[in-house]
C-alpha cells in the first residue's frame, strides 16, 4: 500500500469538503431542517389549511402511545416488511443472475423485469386488484376448474397482506435487479476464469465469487429496502384502504389519512416521527451488522 | 326639486358605474373542479341540450355562459382528479392560486367552512338575484354552517335501487301495475331475496363490497335514520352506533350476504358490470348511475333490458336515504376584486338557472320548481325516484364528516369479508369515530 | 471469455434455468399486456367486460383522445424539465458525494456518513408539509425548483455511490496516485468510468421517481399550466373513471409509461456493461 493510504482512505480534507458540499448544502436545507420543523410542528395541534396552531407540548406522543389503531399499524408494517424485504432481495439477486450476460434473449428478458417498475402506483393497484379479483380475476379459470368458491384475495384478512406483497414485488423488482445487474458486472472476469479452470461448482462459485463481491450492493438493496418497504403508502391506500377491519393499514397510511383528510397534521407528524424512530432503529441495526464483517 | 336632483344624481351615477363596468376589461372566473376534462368533444359547443354526462354538461354551461354573459366574464376552467381534489385546493391555500369557484361535497363543506376558508354569501347571492327559497330543504341545509350559507347547492346524489325489470319478473317480485315489489321490513328483505335466488338463481343484490366506497356503509345509515337514529350528533361532538338500531340494521346487512342474496367479491366497476350483465336483480348505487345504465339498457349490448329506478325503500319506518350534494363554494382570498367577486357570482347565478340541464346527469335537482317541472318529470326514470329529493338525509355538517364515514367503512365490511359479528363491528366502528370526534374543536 | 468446455450437467441446468427464466417472464408480462389490451378497447365496452388479453372489439379512441389535448405537450414539458434536472442533479451530487465518503479521509468522516444514513431513514412524511409550508414562504410553489430540490436532497443516491465506489479494486486509483494525480482527475478518470452501471441505474430511476411523482407534484404544481405528466393525465379523469372511463385510464397509463420505457430501451446495457478489469498493466 502506497504512503498515505489508510484504509479510511486518503487524508484530504480540503477536496473532501469540496466533494462533499453540494450534498451537505441541499441535505440540510431540504432535509435536515425541514426535519427539525416537522418535530415542531408534533408538538402542535396543528391543521392543515387555516392556521390553526396550537403548542400542545408532548400530547401528540402521549395520544400516540395510547392509540390502538397505531400499534397495529407498527404491527401491519413490521409484517409485511418481513415478507417484502428477503423476498424482494432473493428475488432480485435471483433474477439478477438469470438474465446477466449477454445476447438478445438476455437483454429481452431484462426488459421484461424492468418493465413492471416504470408503471405508476395507480396504475399498478389497480391492475392487481383486477387480477385478484375473486369477480372477475385473472385465477377465475383455476376456481372453475376445481370447482372452489374464488379466494377474496383483498378482501381476506390472511391474504390481503400477502397479495399486496406479491403486487408490490412485481413492481419492485426493477430497481434492485438493475443493482444487482450492475453490481454483476463490476466482478472482475478473471476470477471467474480462473475458478472455472479449477472446476468450481456452480454453486461454490456463486458463494466464493459472487457473493462476496457483490456483498457491498447486497447490503445496499436490504437497508433500501427497508427504507422503502416501511413507508409502503399507495397500495394499501388504493387496494384495500387500509382494511379488511384493519388488516392492511400501514403507518405511512394512517399518517396519510390523519394528515390529508382528517386534516390533523400535528397528530401526523408525530407518527412520522415515531415511524422515523423505527426505521432508524431497524437500519442502523442492519449496517451494523453488515459492517461488522467488513471491518475484519 | 331635491327629489329630482337625487334622482337625477342616481340615474348619472349609475349611467356612469354602467360605463365603467363595459370600460374595464373582463373579471376571470378561475373555476376549479373535478368531473374530468372533455374539451376534445365539446370545446367549442354552447347547446347544452347538446351535451351529456356530468363532464360535457358542466363544459357546456361554462362555454355558454362565456359566450353569452353581458359583463365581460370569462371563465377559465381547471380540472382535478376527483380523488386528490380536496388535497390540491387545500393546497392553493398556500401555493396562491385560489380558485374563485369551487366544486365541494356538502360532506366535507363543514370543515373549510369552520376554519374560514369560504366567503359568505348570502347577501352575494341577493344582489345576483339566486333565489334561495326556491331549494329543497335537505339542499339549503347542507350548503349552510352554523347558520351562514356557503354555497350554491346544485344536486343532491342519493342511493337508489337500479332494477332489472326482467328478472324481478322472472322473480314474481313485480306489483300488478309494473311497478316492482320492494320489501318493507327486514325479514321481507330476506324472504323476498331468497324468492329471487330460487327463481332466478342469480344475486338478489349487487353492491361495491370491498373496502373503497363504503357503500353498505351509506345503506346502514340510511337504515338508522330510518329507525329515527342520527348516527352523528348535530354538534360533531358524539357518534350513535353502538345501539339497538345499529344492530338491527348491521344484522340485516350481514343476512344479505350470509344469505348469499349479495356477492361479496364485488368492487364498484364489478358491482355495475354484475348489474349490466344481468347477473344481479337490484344494483345498490347512487343517482350518477341513472344516464349510464339507461343508456347501455337501451343499446341492446348488454344483458340488461328493461332498467328502472327505485327509491331505496322504507324498511325500518322512516323514508329517509342517504345523499351528499354536490355544491359550489367561493374560497376566501383577501385578494379577490370586487370585480372578481361579482363576475363569480354572475356565473353562480347563471348555473342555477340551468340547474334543470345539470339534473339530466341523473342527479336530483335542488330547487323545488325544477323538480315540479314538466320538463324534469320528462326525463328519464326520474319519476320513479322523485321521492328521494324527499328522503334524501345526510350526516350533519360537522368537522370531519367524511373522515368519520371513511373510518366507519374498514370496521363494517369486516361483518361480509372476515365474518366478524355485528355487535363486535359496531364497537370497533363506535371506537374508531370517537377517536375522530375527540380531535374536533 | 472463458474457454473451457461446459460439461453436460452444467449445461442441462443452465438450459432449465434459461426455460424457466423465460417461462417467469411471460408470466410476469401478462399483467402489462392486459393494461395494453384494455386500453386498446373503447370505454362501455370495459363497462361490461374487463377479462380478455385480445383488444376486440378494436380501437385507438383512447390514445387519441389523450393526443388531442392541447395541454399534453405542455405536461410534458414540465415532466421532462423535473424528471431530467432532478437526475443530472442527483447523479453529480451523489457521484461527489459518495467518492469523498468511499475513498477520502477527513475529520468528522464515521460521524457524518451516519448522518447521511439517518436522513435516509426519514420518511417522506415527516417533511412533506415543512417542506410545503417552507416552499409556501418562499413563495416558490408551482415552480420547477420546488419540484426538483426536495428530492435532490435524499441520500439515497449518495448511499448508493458510496457503497459502488466502495467495491471498485484499489489498485486502479494507486497506479493514479503514484502519478500524483489530482483528486478530480482520479474522480473523474478512474472512479467513474467502471460505475457507469450504477450511475445508469440511479439515474434511470431517480427519473422514473420524478416521472411518477403524484402527490407532491399536485399540492406545489397547482396551476393548470404547470401540471406535471401525472397530475394532468389525472385531471382529465371524470369522476368514476375507472368504471365509465377504463380505457382511458389505461392508455393514460400506457402514454405516460411510454417516455421511460423508451429511456430504458436505449441505456439498459449500460447497466450491464461490463468493463474488462484487468488486473494489473
Amino acid at each position: 500500500m502506497s504512503r498515505g493510504v489508510t484504509y479510511a482512505g486518503r487524508r484530504a480534507p480540503g477536496a473532501a469538503f469540496l466533494f462533499l458540499a453540494p450534498f451537505l448544502a441541499v441535505y440540510v436545507i431540504f432535509l435536515v431542517f425541514p426535519l427539525f420543523k416537522g418535530i415542531w410542528i408534533s408538538l402542535h395541534d396543528w391543521e392543515l389549511a387555516g392556521g390553526y396552531r396550537k403548542y400542545i407540548g408532548f400530547l401528540n406522543y402521549q395520544d400516540l402511545w395510547h392509540d390502538k389503531l397505531f400499534w397495529r399499524t407498527i404491527r401491519n408494517t413490521l409484517y409485511f416488511v418481513a415478507l417484502t424485504v428477503p423476498t424482494m432481495t432473493l428475488l432480485s439477486l435471483a433474477l439478477a443472475l438469470a438474465v446477466h450476460g449477454e445476447g438478445r434473449l438476455k437483454a429481452v428478458l431484462r426488459s421484461v423485469f424492468f418493465m413492471s417498475s416504470v408503471f405508476s402506483v395507480t396504475v399498478v393497484t389497480l391492475i392487481w386488484s383486477m387480477v385478484l379479483s375473486a369477480d372477475k380475476g385473472l385465477l377465475m379459470p383455476l376456481w372453475n376448474a376445481l370447482g372452489m368458491t374464488p379466494i377474496n384475495f383483498l378482501g381476506n384478512q390472511t391474504f390481503a397482506m400477502p397479495s399486496i406483497a406479491l403486487a408490490t414485488l412485481w413492481w419492485g423488482v426493477g430497481l434492485p435487479m438493475a443493482l444487482f445487474l450492475a453490481a454483476l458486472s463490476q466482478v472482475p472476469q478473471e476470477l471467474y476464469e480462473a475458478a472455472e479452470l479449477d472446476h468450481t461448482s456452480r454453486f461454490n462459485k456463486l458463494r466464493r465469487i459472487t457473493l462476496p463481491s457483490i456483498r457491498h450492493t447486497l447490503l445496499l438493496v436490504v437497508v433500501l429496502q427497508i427504507v422503502g418497504q416501511f413507508q409502503i403508502f399507495g397500495q394499501t391506500h388504493l387496494m384495500t384502504r387500509g382494511g379488511p377491519a384493519n388488516a392492511t393499514r400501514t403507518i405511512v397510511q394512517y399518517i396519510y389519512v390523519t394528515g390529508f383528510r382528517d386534516w390533523h397534521v400535528g397528530y401526523a407528524s408525530a407518527m412520522a416521527m415515531a415511524l422515523f424512530a423505527l426505521m432508524l432503529g431497524f437500519s442502523m441495526l442492519q449496517l451494523w451488522l453488515g459492517r461488522r464483517g467488513e471491518d475484519a | 326639486m331635491q327629489h329630482f336632483k337625487f334622482l337625477t344624481r342616481m340615474a348619472l351615477a349609475t349611467a356612469l358605474a354602467g360605463s365603467f363596468a363595459s370600460a374595464a376589461s373582463a373579471a376571470d372566473v378561475n373555476f376549479l373542479r373535478f368531473f374530468g376534462d372533455c374539451q376534445t368533444e365539446y370545446g367549442t359547443v354552447t347547446d347544452v341540450s347538446k351535451a351529456n354526462g356530468e363532464c360535457g354538461i358542466i363544459t357546456v354551461l361554462t362555454n355558454k355562459f362565456n359566450a353569452e354573459n353581458k359583463i365581460g366574464a370569462k371563465v377559465i376552467t381547471q380540472t382535478a382528479e376527483w380523488g386528490a381534489f380536496y388535497d390540491q385546493l387545500t393546497a392553493t391555500y398556500s401555493t396562491g392560486n385560489i380558485p374563485d369557484v369551487a366544486v365541494m361535497h356538502a360532506s366535507v363543506m363543514a370543515n373549510f367552512a369552520e376554519r374560514d376558508l369560504l366567503t359568505p354569501l348570502a347577501d352575494g347571492f341577493k344582489k345576483a338575484g339566486i333565489d334561495t327559497a326556491d331549494f329543497v330543504p335537505a339542499a339549503l341545509k347542507n350548503a349552510m354552517s352554523k347558520d351562514t350559507l356557503y354555497a350554491l347547492p346544485y344536486d343532491l346524489h342519493a342511493l337508489l335501487f337500479h332494477v332489472n325489470m326482467d328478472l324481478m319478473t322472472q322473480a314474481g317480485l313485480v306489483n300488478s301495475d309494473g311497478s316492482v315489489k320492494l320489501p318493507s321490513s327486514p325479514e321481507e328483505f330476506i324472504s323476498m331475496g331468497k324468492q329471487f335466488k330460487e327463481k332466478t338463481g342469480k344475486y338478489f343484490i349487487a353492491s361495491e363490497s370491498q373496502s373503497a366506497e363504503g357503500m353498505m356503509v351509506r345503506l346502514w345509515e340510511s337504515f338508522m335514520w330510518q329507525q329515527g337514529v342520527d348516527v352523528l350528533s348535530a354538534d360533531g361532538k358524539t357518534a350513535t352506533i353502538n345501539s339497538p338500531e345499529a344492530l338491527k340494521a348491521a344484522g340485516l346487512i350481514k343476512s344479505i350476504y350470509g344469505e348469499g342474496l349479495a356477492n361479496t367479491a364485488l368492487d364498484y366497476p364489478g358491482a355495475e358490470q354484475a348489474f349490466l350483465n344481468g347477473e344481479a336483480g337490484i344494483l345498490i348505487n347512487g343517482t350518477w348511475g341513472v344516464d349510464n345504465y339507461n343508456a347501455q339498457a337501451a343499446s341492446g349490448k348488454a344483458a340488461l333490458k328493461n332498467y328502472k329506478v327505485a327509491n331505496v325503500p322504507t324498511i325500518f319506518g322512516k323514508s329517509k336515504v342517504w345523499a351528499d350534494s354536490h355544491m359550489w363554494v367561493m374560497p376566501k382570498d383577501d385578494k379577490r376584486t370586487p370585480e372578481e367577486v361579482d363576475a363569480a357570482l354572475a356565473f353562480m347565478k347563471f348555473l342555477n338557472d340551468n340547474n334543470f340541464q345539470w339534473s339530466r346527469t341523473g342527479h336530483l335537482s335542488v330547487r323545488t320548481s325544477v323538480i315540479g317541472s314538466p320538463e324534469f318529470a320528462a326525463l328519464p326514470h326520474r319519476g320513479e325516484y322523485a321521492a328521494t329529493a324527499e328522503n334524501a338525509t345526510a350526516l350533519p355538517p360537522v368537522q370531519n364528516q367524511r373522515g368519520v364515514f371513511n373510518a366507519m367503512i374498514t370496521d363494517f365490511n369486516a361483518m361480509w369479508l372476515t365474518g366478524a359479528a355485528p355487535a363486535d363491528v359496531l364497537t370497533a366502528m363506535q371506537d374508531s369515530v370517537d377517536q375522530i370526534l375527540s380531535r374536533n374543536r | 471469455m472463458s474457454t473451457a468446455r461446459r460439461t453436460g450437467t452444467a449445461r442441462t441446468i443452465d438450459l432449465t434455468l434459461l426455460v424457466a427464466t423465460i417461462v417467469f417472464a411471460v408470466l410476469w408480462m401478462i399483467p402489462i399486456v392486459w393494461v395494453v389490451a384494455m386500453s386498446l378497447k373503447p370505454n362501455s365496452e370495459l363497462m361490461r367486460s374487463t377479462t380478455g388479453f385480445i383488444p376486440i372489439p378494436f380501437t385507438f379512441e383512447n390514445y387519441v383522445n389523450i393526443l388531442k389535448l392541447a395541454t399534453v405537450p405542455l405536461w410534458l414539458m414540465h415532466s421532462f424539465i423535473v424528471a431530467v434536472s432532478m437526475t443530472v442533479a442527483v447523479l453529480a451530487i451523489s457521484s461527489t458525494a459518495g467518492y469523498a465518503f468511499a475513498r477520502l479521509d477527513f475529520p468528522f468522516k464515521r460521524t457524518l456518513f451516519l448522518i447521511m444514513i439517518a436522513g435516509l431513514m426519514v420518511p417522506e412524511q415527516a417533511v412533506f408539509i415543512p417542506l410545503f409550508t417552507m416552499f409556501a414562504d418562499w413563495g416558490l410553489h408551482n415552480t420547477h425548483a420546488a419540484l426538483v430540490m426536495p428530492r435532490v436532497a435524499v441520500p439515497i443516491g449518495v448511499f448508493l455511490m458510496t457503497q459502488f465506489f466502495r467495491a471498485v479494486p484499489r489498485e486502479l486509483e494507486e497506479a493514479a496516485e503514484l502519478d500524483h494525480a489530482s483528486h478530480l482527475k482520479i474522480f473523474l478518470k478512474i472512479m467513474l468510468p467502471p460505475s457507469v452501471p450504477a450511475l445508469t441505474t440511479l439515474g434511470l430511476f431517480t427519473f422514473i421517481y420524478a416521472w411518477n411523482d403524484f402527490l407532491w407534484p399536485l399540492i406545489s404544481a397547482t396551476r393548470a399550466d404547470m401540471y406535471t405528466v401525472t397530475v394532468g393525465l389525472a385531471s382529465i379523469q371524470g369522476n368514476f373513471a375507472f368504471s365509465e372511463g377504463l380505457g382511458s385510464v389505461m392508455a393514460s397509463a400506457v402514454f405516460a409509461s411510454l417516455p421511460i420505457v423508451i429511456l430504458f430501451l436505449v441505456f439498459q446495457r449500460f447497466i450491464v456493461a461490463g468493463v474488462a478489469m484487468g488486473a494489473g498493466k
